[in-house]
């Protein structure tokens, strides 16, 4: 009997197997190979159009820190994350709870707020973006019948960041989804009872739905923090970078230094810190879990 | 329990026959291949790239459609693009080996992919397609490296004003044709016609085009020379004030105020379109792209240099593109054909008219004479390049550290100087170091 069951799971696996054997040869060749070949490479010089590789041992991830363009560029990331994460979860969460209220069309309202993020990081979305940040564009149009003066937000070096960052912020729908789908889990016996305990609206937010929906919240938080630190796409197509390199985050001098200028060597070292500041805040924000976010199982 | 096995079993046969008929379609795919590759080229499939600006597009299209109807055995794939971001595509797929068979190239792209002649054909063994006479050998020279002919030139090339008449004669002027009216026109049209109109306007590249063209006009000297700048730190520095003193006279509006317009280049600017940005400094061959971008009742006329800069002829003239054949692919003669019809042939030059400039090859001019065309902006203006300019270009001018956009140094001592993070000394200091650091490395 045991024999038996044993050749039927020897089969099954076989048919797993067999069944992925098409997607495992591409993800062992386009994304193993890949990983794992930039990591050889981050240790050499390897050049597009030079002379064979040699070993450099650390030097490529020792020029990341001095090297002052990449250093401002990896700080300018840390600030592009610090400012547009806390923003669009505040923006998606500040209307996900708008649209968890019961009103006639809410469905619709639903679908409105959840297009930016269909439209998403598309290259027609950035140029949208940018035209409408332009000196004499619509943004500046409306600011000048308050009698605003016009602000030159895609060349001046103050503003730029915020307006590539503010794209970021505007795309939360999908976050909003998760928000929207964990506010209508909280279950409304505790909402009422604290209600009829005296609490009022901000005291039954903090103290029973925002814990109640903390795991969406963390869930969110580590989605977004990876997306953000490898924003390629705005900053590329409204400002290349610019204006004095005000926009160019650690993933676009990435792009640089491996399609302009071809160092390979260099950005496989670059992309491998990238991977393991993402992947240390993540653990950070794992290892803080048990200190804020609340699971139903009792955890 | 039966059903189950007899439903994975359907399964696994599914999987293995989509598994088959995914092969079988691959090898399908390379026996055709093969047959056309141990044929007598009886039908091939080339694939052809460029870069340009809508017109050329139209025009390079039209061509390569009528030389497929004259070659049925033939079949040209396309991809082109405007220039932006178009070197980064390109310079992967040479290194990649994915590049297309017939390519328009830059001409330093040659000594900064193919110094070897490891990517580009050596035109020299299709010559019996390709007909090399049509070329002076001097210019087939530039594009030879390592003793091969890597690539086939075009036109010749270089940068002149371009001036909107329509605006100019608003501010009462007629297009400057002296540095002393250029400046003039600067301080009118602030007064005339408000602060939003400025007589040029040029990118960061264009200023350090723009400069050298003056350092020449002062100094009578090349760039590069011998492999390090040929010009030193006073005389670089008079040039960063020259481009600084534009700036302040309201000659050319600061890279702030053009960045903030958002657009891609200055031909998609509005401010060009509508004519408050008045002139640009660019290549002959651009000059159809411009006129096109303007709006209707703007007129576009080709300036003159300026003999008041300084005692010598100064601004340079290159080889402005070229096309190359790829090293590896497997049709040459179907690649040289298709050369031959844009290039030479009538018909193909007789579509293709001026869009890649004046035409070097003796046939295409011909043609180009008498289809009248020579009569266009592109023709004055190239006439006036090939009449005026005494110096030649460096290909290591072009080095993508160099000019890459937006961190190449160009780009940042430009920026740097227009936003007032450096003074004309740190930007001098900058482009000396780098420049020859850089080119120490070629």
């Amino acid at each position: 009997m045991r024999s038996e069951r044993s050749v039927l799971q020897k089969r099954s696996a076989r048919t797993g197997v067999r069944l992925i054997i098409l997607w495992l040869i591409g993800y062992l060749c386009f994304r193993c190979y890949p990983f794992l070949s930039s990591f050889i490479y981050s240790f050499t010089d390897f050049n597009l159009f030079g002379e064979a590789p040699q070993f450099v041992g650390f030097d490529n991830y020792l020029t990341v820190f001095r090297d002052e363009k990449m250093t401002a560029a990896l700080l300018r990331s840390f600030a592009y994350a610090g400012f547009t994460v806390p923003l669009k979860l505040l923006a998606a969460l500040g209307v996900a709870c708008l649209l968890c209220t019961k009103c006639r069309g809410i469905r619709m309202f639903r679908t409105i707020y959840y297009i930016p993020s269909l439209l998403g990081s598309s290259p027609a979305i950035a140029i949208l973006w940018k035209s409408f940040f332009r000196t004499d564009g619509p943004l500046n149009a409306l600011l000048s019948l308050f009698g605003i003066q016009a602000v030159n937000w895609l060349g001046d070096p103050a503003y730029a960041l915020f307006v590539v960052g503010l794209l970021r912020v505007w795309q939360f729908g999908s976050a909003m989804l998760l928000f929207l789908g964990a506010l209508q889990g909280v279950p409304h016996d505790i909402t009422e009872a604290a209600a009829l305990d005296g609490a009022g609206p901000f005291r039954r937010f903090f103290s029973i739905t925002l814990p109640m929906i903390s795991p969406v919240l963390f869930y969110n938080l580590i989605t977004q923090l990876a997306q953000t630190f490898q924003e390629f796409n705005a900053p590329f197509i409204i400002t290349q970078g610019g204006p004095r390199s005000s926009t160019t985050l650690f993933s676009l001098l990435i792009y640089n230094e491996a399609f302009q200028h071809y160092e390979m060597g260099q950005a496989s070292a670059m992309a491998w810190i990238l991977f393991l500041i993402v992947a240390s805040i993540s653990a950070l924000a794992f290892l803080s879990q048990n200190a804020w976010v609340y699971y139903n199982d009792g955890r | 329990m039966h059903a189950m096995k007899y439903s994975r079993r359907c399964l696994t046969a599914l999987m293995a026959v989509l598994t088959a008929g995914l092969s079988l379609s691959c090898d399908t795919q390379h026996a055709h291949e093969s047959q056309n590759l141990s044929g007598a080229e009886d039908s091939v499939t080339i694939s052809f790239s460029w870069w340009g600006g809508d017109s050329r597009h139209t025009a390079t299209q039209e061509a390569v459609n009528r030389f497929m109807e004259l070659h049925p055995d033939i079949k040209v794939k396309t991809q082109f693009s405007a220039w932006e971001g178009w070197e980064n595509v390109m310079s992967t797929s040479f290194y990649a080996g994915t590049m297309p068979d017939v390519n328009q190239i830059n001409w330093n792209w040659i000594s900064a992919y193919s110094s070897d002649g490891s990517r580009f054909l050596d035109l020299n063994t299709v010559s019996d397609t390709l007909d090399l006479a049509q070329y002076d050998s001097e210019v087939l020279q530039t594009c030879t490296f390592s003793d091969e002919l890597q690539a086939v030139p075009v036109s010749l090339t270089g940068r002149i004003f371009f001036w909107n008449k329509t605006t100019f004669e608003q501010a009462g002027l007629a297009p400057p044709q002296t540095l002393a009216q250029l400046y003039d026109a600067g301080r009118i049209f602030r007064e005339q016609l408000g602060e939003g109109y400025y007589p040029l306007v040029l990118g960061e590249y264009d200023r350090m085009i723009l400069m050298v063209y003056y350092l020449q006009s002062v100094y009578g000297k090349e760039w590069i020379e011998n492999g390090r700048l040929n010009y030193s730190e006073e005389e670089i520095l008079s040039g960063f004030r020259f481009i600084q003193s534009l700036e302040e006279g309201h000659v050319i509006p600061k890279i702030e105020t053009t960045l903030g317009d958002g657009a891609v280049s200055i031909d998609k600017n509005q401010n060009w379109i509508n004519g408050s940005y008045a002139g640009i400094f660019e290549w002959d061959s651009a000059a159809q792209k411009y006129q096109d971008s303007l709006s209707e009742g703007n007129e576009l006329v080709v300036g003159t240099y300026f003999a008041d800069m300084g005692p010598y002829q100064g601004g340079f003239s290159k080889v402005s593109l070229c096309f190359a054949i790829s090293e590896t692919t497997p049709h040459p003669q179907a690649c040289a054909a298709l050369l031959q019809f844009l290039l030479n042939e009538r018909e193909g030059a007789e579509i293709l008219g001026i869009e890649r400039g004046i035409p070097l090859s003796a046939s295409a001019l011909g043609v180009c004479k008498e289809q009248s065309l020579l009569e266009s902006a592109t023709a004055q203006a190239n006439d006036r390049i090939i009449e005026w300019v005494s110096f030649t270009l460096d290909p290591a001018f072009e080095d993508s550290k160099l000019k890459g956009e937006p961190d190449g140094i160009y780009y940042d001592v430009m920026s740097g100087l227009s936003y007032g993070d450096y003074t004309p000394e740190q930007a001098t200091d900058l482009l000396i170091r780098t420049t020859n650091e850089i080119l120490a490395e070629n």
